[in-house]
C-alpha cells in the first residue's frame, strides 16, 4: 500500500524540470567554463593532445551550457539579468549626483539574440578547434595556442552578455589581446611578425576610438549601462546633439575596426596567410558576430544624434560593402580573398542595421545581424577548407591550384557550400530591409553580386582546371585532408546554410528581437535571389571559359593595386612618419647634448669662480670698478655722450 | 643628547592613531609610530649594515638578507596598516605630530590619506622588488644595500610628510643615495646619468623650494604645516606662481617632456634594482606632489594651468612612443616607455574631474608598477642576452620563454589591457577627462596608439622573428629575477581583477584585502570638492 501510494505520488507529481530555474547558475557558467579551461591549461597542460582536448572540452561544455540557457529562455520574452559588483567608488560628495560615484558591475544580460550569437561563435570555435587538432599538428607551442583559444572564447562570451559599456570594453579588450596573441602565434617567422604588427596596432587604435566614444558618453551622462543611458539621452540637462554625434562617430569607428570594414580590414587580411588558419578563421568569424551585436545595441545612441550621422554611417558601410569584394577579386590568395569577402558581407549587415534604426518605427535592423550570423560559420568553413587545399597543394596562389574537385572532393564540396552560403547570407537582409529602387538597394545589391562572384570564384579556381603546381612535389600525392578534420568545414558550412535559410523566415527575426516583422513579398525574394544567382553565374561563366586568363588578370591588377598601396604608404612614410621620427630622434639627442653643455658651462663657471678666489683682491677690485664705471657711463646720458 | 630627547619626546607626545573599528587584521599590531617606522627602520638597518664588519665580503649574503627581511617586515607592517585603514574617514590617519623647529614653524608631522596609502603600498612592494632585483650585486655589497635602504626611507618620508619643510628635506635627500648608487654600480655611462639626475632633480628641488617659500611667506611665515599652507586661501597670482613652480618640480621628477633628459640615461645605466625604484616610487612622487599641492590646494591655478598640464601629458606620451620607434638600445627604449604611465597620470590631474582624479591616484600605483616592470624586464633581458643593441637582439622568445612572457605582460600593462590595474586606471582617467579636457584626452589616446605600434615593433624585433646567428649566447631569467618581475606583474593582475578586494563568499566582508580602490577613496572627495560644480 505504501509502495502504491508512493507510485501514485510519483505519477501525480512526476519529475518536473524547469529549465528556467537553471538560469541563475547556467548564465555565469557560460563565462566560468572557458575561463576554467584556460586556467587549467595554464596550470597543468603541456602536451598537444591534452591541450587540444582541454580547449575542446571547455568549448563544448560552454556550448552545451548555452543550449541549456537557450532552453531556459525559450518561452520567456524578457531577458535574464544577473549583476555582480566589481567596483563601487565614491569620488565626490557634491556636484551632479550621477558623477558622485563610479560603479562598474559585471552585468550579465541574456536574451534570444545574445544566445544565438553566442551559439554561432561557439560553433565557429568548436569547428576551428576540431579542424586544428588534426591539421594544426605542425603549429608550435600547442599548449599556448589552445589556452589562448579558451581565453578568446571567454572574452567573446563576456562581450556578448555585457550591457555595461565599461564591462563590455573590458571583455572586448580581453578578446582583442587574445586575438593578437593567436594571430601572432607563429613567433619564429619574420613574415608573420611583420604582419602581426598591424594586428596589434590597427585594432588597438580603433579600440581607443571605442574607449573615447564611451568616455564622451560617460562624461556627459554619468552612466554607462545601456538600459539607464539610452532613456536619458535627450533628457539629461545640457545634452547637445554635437556630443551625441561625436560619441556615435567614435563608437562607429571602434566597432568598424573589429568588424573589419574596409579600409580597416588590414589587420585581418595581413594575417590571413601567415596566421594559423584556425586562429584566422575563428577570429574573423567571431569578431564579425561580436561587433555587429554591439553595433545593434548601441544604435539607439546613433539614432538619438541626428539623421546626418546615421546617413554617413550607412554611406560608409555601403562603400565598404562594395569595395571589399571588389578588392577580393584582385589578387590570387584565397584566404585573403575570403577575408575581404567576409568583410563585404559584414558591411552589408552593418548597413542594414544602421538603416533600420534610421527609419522610425521599422524593426528590420535585426535582419542585418541575421545576415552576419549566417555568414560567420560559412566564413570559418571556407577558410578552413581552402587552408586544407592550400596545404595539400603547397601553394597560396590560385593560379597554381586546380583539380581539387577530383583530388580533394570533400574539401572542395565544403568550399563550394561555404561559398554559396556566403553569397546567399545577405539575401535575407536585403529582402527584409532594402528597397531595390533606392541608392542603398543598388549599392548593397552590387555588393551582394560581387560577394557571390568572389566566393564562387575561389571554388572554381581551386576545384576545376589542371593543377599547375609542379615544383618540388608529386601532384598525384595531393589528397584530401585527414578524415578527422574533414567534416568540420562541411558541417559548419551546412550550419551556415541553415542560418542563411532561417534569415529568410520572418519567424526567425521575430525570435531574435522579440518584435513582429512584416513578411516581404515573394517578388522581393525572387529579385534579390536573382542578383545572387547573377553573381554566381558570372563567376561560373568567366572561369569556365578562361580560368587562366581570369586569374592572370586578377593577379596583374592585384599586383598593380598592391604597388599603388605600397607607393601611397611610402609617400606617407617619406613625408609624414620619417620627418616626425627624425625630429623625435634629434630631440632625443639634442636634449642630453644640451644639458651636457649646460653642465659643462656650470662647471666652467664654477672653475672661473674658484680661480677668481685665488686672484689678488686689490687689482681685481680696481678692474671691477673701472668696468662698472665704463658701463654706467655708457648707459647714463650726458657722461660719455 | 638632543637627538635622544627628540626621540623620547616623539614617543611620548605623538598623537595616537584613531582607534580602528574591528576589521580583518585589526588588533594584530597597533602603534602610534607606524609612519615613523616606515622611515626610520630602513635608516636604522642601513646604519646597521654600514657598521657591520664584512672582511673580504664574507657577510655579503647576510647583508642582502638584512635588506630583504627589513623590507619584508615593512611590508607586513604596511599590510596591517592597509587593512586597518578607515576608508571613509576624510582626514589624515596614522598621524604623528611633534614640534621640531618652532622658530621657523617646522613640525615633524606625518600622516596618510587614501592617495598616500596607495603610494605607501607601492613603495612597500617596490622595496621588496628592488632588493630581489639587486641580489646579483657582487661589489661593495654593504654600501649598495645601505644606500638602497636610505633611498627607500627618503621616499617613504616624502610620501607621508605632512609638513612642507619635512617634505622638501626628504624630497631632496632621496636624490643623493640614488645618484651614488648610479655612480657606483651603474653601466658605462653612469657618470653622465648620475650628474643628469642631480641636475634635473636639483632644478626640481629648487622649484619646490620656491613654491614652498612662496606659500610660507604668503600664509604669514609661521608654519610649514600642510594643514596651514595648503588650506589657506591665496590670491590667484600667488596660486599661479606656486602652481608653475610645482609643475616644474613635478615635471623634472616624473618626468614630463621637455624636462625628461635624465630619464633615458638613468633608466638605461642604473643597476636594475635602482632603475626599478626610480621608475616607480621615486618618479611617482612628482605626480603625488601635483595632486597634493596644485590640485588639492590651488584650485584657481589648477584650472588656469590645466591646459598646459594636459599638453605636457600629451606631448610626453606621444614623444615616448615616437622615441621608442627610433631607439636602438633596448634599455633606452624601456626608458622611453616608462614615461607613458606618467603622462596618463598627469592627464587625469589636468582634467580636474573627480573620476579623473581617482583614475590618476590609481594610476600612481598601476603606472609605477608598469614602468618598473618594463624597465626591469628589459634590463634583465639585456643582461641575459649579453647585449642591449636592437640590431643584435632578435628571436629570443623560444630561448627565453619566461622573459618573453613577462615582456609581453609588461607591454599589455603599459597599454592598459583589461585584467590589469592599469586598465581600470586608464578607464577612469579617460572617463573623467573627456568632460573638461577632450582635446587632451584625444591627444593622449593618439599617443597611446603610437606607443602600441612602437611596442609591437619592439616585441617583434626582440622576441619574435628569426634569431640572430651573430648574437651572444642567451639564458632565461633566474629564479630570483623571475620572482621580482612576477611580483610586479602579479600585483598588477591582482588589483586589476580584484580592485575592491576579494570578499568572503556570500558576504560583503573583505577576505584579506579591503581593496586598493576602496582605500584610495579616502580623502579623494575632499580633493575633488573644488571641481565638482553645483549639486543637481
Amino acid at each position: 500500500m505504501a509502495a502504491s501510494g508512493a507510485a501514485t505520488a510519483a505519477r501525480t507529481g512526476g519529475f518536473t524540470f524547469d529549465p528556467a530555474s537553471t538560469l541563475p547558475w547556467a548564465v555565469p557558467l557560460m563565462l566560468v567554463l572557458p575561463l576554467g579551461a584556460f586556467v587549467l591549461a595554464l596550470s597543468g597542460v603541456r602536451t598537444r593532445r591534452s591541450a587540444a582536448n582541454m580547449a575542446m572540452l571547455g568549448a563544448v561544455a560552454t556550448l552545451l551550457d548555452t543550449l541549456l540557457v537557450a532552453w531556459g529562455l525559450a518561452k520567456q520574452t524578457k531577458p535574464f539579468l544577473a549583476t555582480y559588483s566589481y567596483i563601487n567608488l565614491t569620488v565626490a560628495f557634491s556636484g551632479p549626483v550621477n558623477f558622485q560615484g563610479f560603479v562598474i558591475n559585471v552585468l550579465l544580460r541574456v536574451d534570444h539574440l545574445t544566445l544565438v550569437a553566442l551559439l554561432v561563435v561557439e560553433i565557429c570555435v568548436v569547428g576551428a578547434l576540431g579542424w586544428s587538432r588534426v591539421m594544426g599538428r605542425s603549429e608550435p607551442a600547442a599548449a599556448r595556442f589552445y589556452g589562448l583559444v579558451s581565453i578568446f572564447l571567454f572574452g567573446c562570451a563576456g562581450t556578448l552578455v555585457s550591457y555595461d559599456l565599461a564591462e563590455l570594453f573590458a571583455f572586448w579588450g580581453v578578446t582583442g589581446a587574445a586575438t593578437y596573441l593567436l594571430l601572432a602565434h607563429r613567433w619564429g617567422a619574420d613574415e608573420v611578425s611583420r604582419s602581426t604588427r598591424v594586428a596589434l596596432a590597427l585594432p588597438f587604435l580603433t579600440d581607443l576610438f571605442l574607449l573615447c566614444g564611451i568616455s564622451v558618453l560617460y562624461s556627459r551622462y554619468g552612466a554607462q549601462v545601456l538600459d539607464s543611458l539610452i532613456p536619458v539621452l535627450h533628457t539629461t540637462p545640457n545634452w547637445t546633439v554635437r556630443q551625441l554625434v561625436v560619441a556615435s562617430i567614435l563608437l562607429f569607428v571602434g566597432i568598424a575596426g573589429r568588424l573589419a570594414l574596409w579600409p580597416l580590414q588590414s589587420w585581418v587580411t595581413a594575417t590571413a596567410v601567415h596566421a594559423p588558419p584556425a586562429a584566422s578563421a575563428m577570429t574573423q568569424a567571431s569578431w564579425s558576430v561580436l561587433a555587429i551585436v554591439v553595433l545593434y545595441r548601441v544604435m539607439p545612441i546613433f539614432a538619438a544624434s541626428n539623421v546626418q550621422t546615421l546617413r554617413m554611417c550607412v554611406y560608409a558601410c555601403a562603400v565598404a560593402a562594395v569595395v571589399a569584394p571588389v578588392i577580393a577579386l584582385l589578387g590570387n590568395e584565397p584566404r585573403r580573398a575570403f577575408a575581404r569577402i567576409g568583410s563585404g558581407v559584414a558591411a552589408v549587415g552593418a548597413a542594414v542595421v544602421i538603416h533600420g534604426f534610421g527609419i522610425p518605427g521599422s524593426t528590420f535592423a535585426v535582419a542585418g545581424i541575421a545576415c552576419v550570423l549566417a555568414a560567420a560559420p560559412a566564413r570559418t568553413a571556407a577558410i578552413l577548407a581552402v587552408s586544407g587545399i592550400s596545404q595539400a597543394m603547397r601553394t597560396d596562389d590560385m593560379s597554381e591550384m586546380g583539380d581539387a574537385w577530383r583530388r580533394m572532393p570533400a574539401s572542395a564540396i565544403a568550399l563550394l557550400i561555404s561559398g554559396l552560403v556566403l553569397g546567399l547570407s545577405a539575401l535575407g537582409a536585403l529582402t527584409f530591409a532594402v528597397q531595390s529602387r533606392t541608392w542603398l538597394g543598388v549599392a548593397l545589391g552590387e555588393a551582394v553580386l560581387l560577394v557571390s562572384l568572389g566566393s564562387l570564384r575561389i571554388f572554381l579556381s581551386t576545384a576545376i582546371g589542371p593543377l599547375r603546381r609542379r615544383r618540388a612535389f608529386e601532384p598525384d600525392r595531393v589528397r584530401d585532408v585527414p578524415a578527422a578534420s574533414l567534416g568540420w568545414p562541411y558541417w559548419m558550412a551546412l550550419g551556415g546554410a541553415v542560418l542563411a535559410g532561417a534569415s529568410l523566415v520572418r519567424g526567425w527575426l521575430d525570435y531574435l528581437d522579440g518584435n513582429k516583422h512584416p513578411a516581404p513579398s515573394s517578388g522581393t525574394y525572387v529579385l534579390w535571389l536573382t542578383v545572387v544567382l547573377v553573381g554566381f553565374a558570372a563567376a561560373a561563366i568567366a572561369y569556365a571559359r578562361n580560368k587562366d586568363g581570369a586569374l592572370r588578370a586578377s593577379a596583374r591588377i592585384g599586383a598593380l593595386l598592391g604597388s599603388l598601396v605600397g607607393a601611397g604608404i611610402a609617400i606617407v612614410d617619406r613625408f609624414v612618419f620619417s620627418p616626425v621620427l627624425d625630429i623625435t630622434g634629434r630631440t632625443s639627442e639634442w636634449v642630453p647634448a644640451g644639458d651636457g653643455e649646460l653642465g659643462r658651462a656650470a662647471v666652467a663657471s664654477g672653475r672661473f669662480a674658484a680661480a677668481l678666489t685665488r686672484a689678488p683682491t686689490l687689482p681685481l677690485l680696481i678692474l671691477l670698478a673701472v668696468l662698472l664705471a665704463v658701463v654706467v657711463g655708457l648707459l647714463t646720458p650726458g657722461v660719455f655722450r | 643628547m638632543k637627538f635622544v630627547s627628540l626621540i623620547a619626546s616623539a614617543i611620548h607626545a605623538a598623537s595616537p592613531s584613531p582607534t580602528p573599528i574591528a576589521v580583518a587584521g585589526a588588533g594584530i599590531f597597533t602603534s602610534s609610530l607606524l609612519m615613523s617606522l616606515m622611515i626610520w627602520v630602513p635608516v636604522l638597518m642601513a646604519a646597521a649594515i654600514a657598521t657591520l664588519p664584512n672582511p673580504r665580503g664574507r657577510f655579503d649574503t647576510l647583508m642582502k638578507q638584512i635588506a630583504f627581511f627589513t623590507n619584508l617586515g615593512l611590508v607586513f607592517v604596511l599590510f596591517v596598516a592597509y587593512n586597518q585603514f578607515q576608508n571613509f574617514l576624510p582626514n589624515m590617519q596614522y598621524e604623528e605630530k611633534v614640534p621640531w623647529l618652532p622658530a621657523i614653524g617646522a613640525v615633524y608631522h606625518l600622516g596618510v590619506d587614501g592617495p598616500g596609502m596607495v603610494m605607501l603600498v607601492l613603495s612597500g612592494l617596490i622595496g621588496i622588488v628592488s632588493v630581489l632585483a639587486s641580489l646579483g650585486i657582487r661589489e661593495r655589497v654593504r654600501s649598495y644595500f645601505c644606500l638602497l635602504l636610505l633611498t627607500q626611507a627618503c621616499i617613504n618620508g616624502a610620501i607621508v610628510a605632512r609638513d612642507m619643510f619635512v617634505l622638501v628635506l626628504f624630497w631632496g635627500a632621496a636624490m643623493i643615495p640614488i645618484a651614488l648608487l648610479i655612480l657606483g654600480w651603474g653601466g658605462p655611462r653612469r657618470e653622465g646619468a648620475a650628474w643628469r639626475l642631480v641636475g634635473y632633480w636639483g632644478l626640481g628641488l629648487a622649484a619646490l623650494v620656491v613654491a614652498v617659500m612662496t606659500l610660507y611667506s604668503a600664509t604669514g611665515g609661521t608654519s610649514f604645516d600642510m594643514d596651514v599652507l595648503l588650506k589657506s586661501t591665496l590670491s590667484p597670482r600667488i596660486q599661479l606662481a606656486v602652481g608653475v613652480a610645482v609643475i616644474v618640480a613635478a615635471a623634472t621628477r616624473l618626468p614630463l617632456f621637455p624636462l625628461h633628459g635624465w630619464a633615458r640615461d638613468v633608466y638605461a645605466d642604473a643597476p636594475v634594482g635602482v632603475a626599478v625604484v626610480v621608475a616607480s616610487t621615486a618618479s611617482r612622487l612628482g605626480a603625488f606632489l601635483l595632486l597634493r599641492v596644485l590640485v588639492g590646494a590651488e584650485p584657481v591655478a589648477a584650472q588656469l594651468l590645466s591646459p598646459l598640464v594636459a599638453a605636457l601629458a600629451a606631448l610626453t606620451v606621444a614623444y615616448a612612443g615616437l622615441a621608442v620607434l627610433r631607439a636602438t638600445d633596448l634599455r633606452q627604449a624601456a626608458a622611453y616607455l616608462a614615461l607613458v604611465p606618467g603622462g596618463l597620470t598627469v592627464l587625469g590631474l589636468a582634467a580636474l574631474a573627480p573620476l579623473a582624479l581617482a583614475g590618476s591616484v590609481l594610476s600612481l600605483f598601476s603606472g609605477g608598477l608598469a614602468a618598473a616592470l618594463i624597465v626591469g624586464v628589459c634590463a634583465t633581458l639585456s643582461d641575459r642576452a649579453q647585449s642591449r643593441s636592437l640590431h643584435v637582439l632578435g628571436g629570443l622568445a623560444p630561448r627565453m620563454p619566461k622573459l618573453a612572457w613577462l615582456m609581453v605582460l609588461s607591454a599589455l600593462a603599459l597599454l592598459g589591457v583589461p585584467l590589469m590595474a592599469s586598465f581600470l586606471a586608464e578607464f577612469m582617467t579617460f572617463f573623467g577627462t573627456f568632460k573638461n579636457q577632450p582635446v587632451g584626452g584625444f591627444a593622449v589616446a593618439a599617443g597611446l596608439a603610437i606607443t602600441a605600434i612602437a611596442l609591437a615593433i619592439l616585441l617583434h624585433r626582440v622576441l619574435f622573428g628569426s634569431p640572430n646567428p651573430d648574437a651572444p649566447g642567451v639564458s632565461d631569467a633566474s629564479l630570483g629575477e623571475t620572482w621580482y618581475l612576477a611580483l610586479l606583474a602579479g600585483a598588477l593582475l591582482w588589483v586589476g581583477i580584484f580592485p575592491s578586494g576579494p570578499k568572503v563568499p556570500g558576504t560583503d566582508l573583505p577576505l584579506f584585502d579591503p581593496g586598493l580602490v576602496n582605500t584610495m577613496g579616502a580623502g579623494l572627495p575632499d580633493l575633488a570638492a573644488p571641481y565638482t560644480g553645483p549639486t543637481q
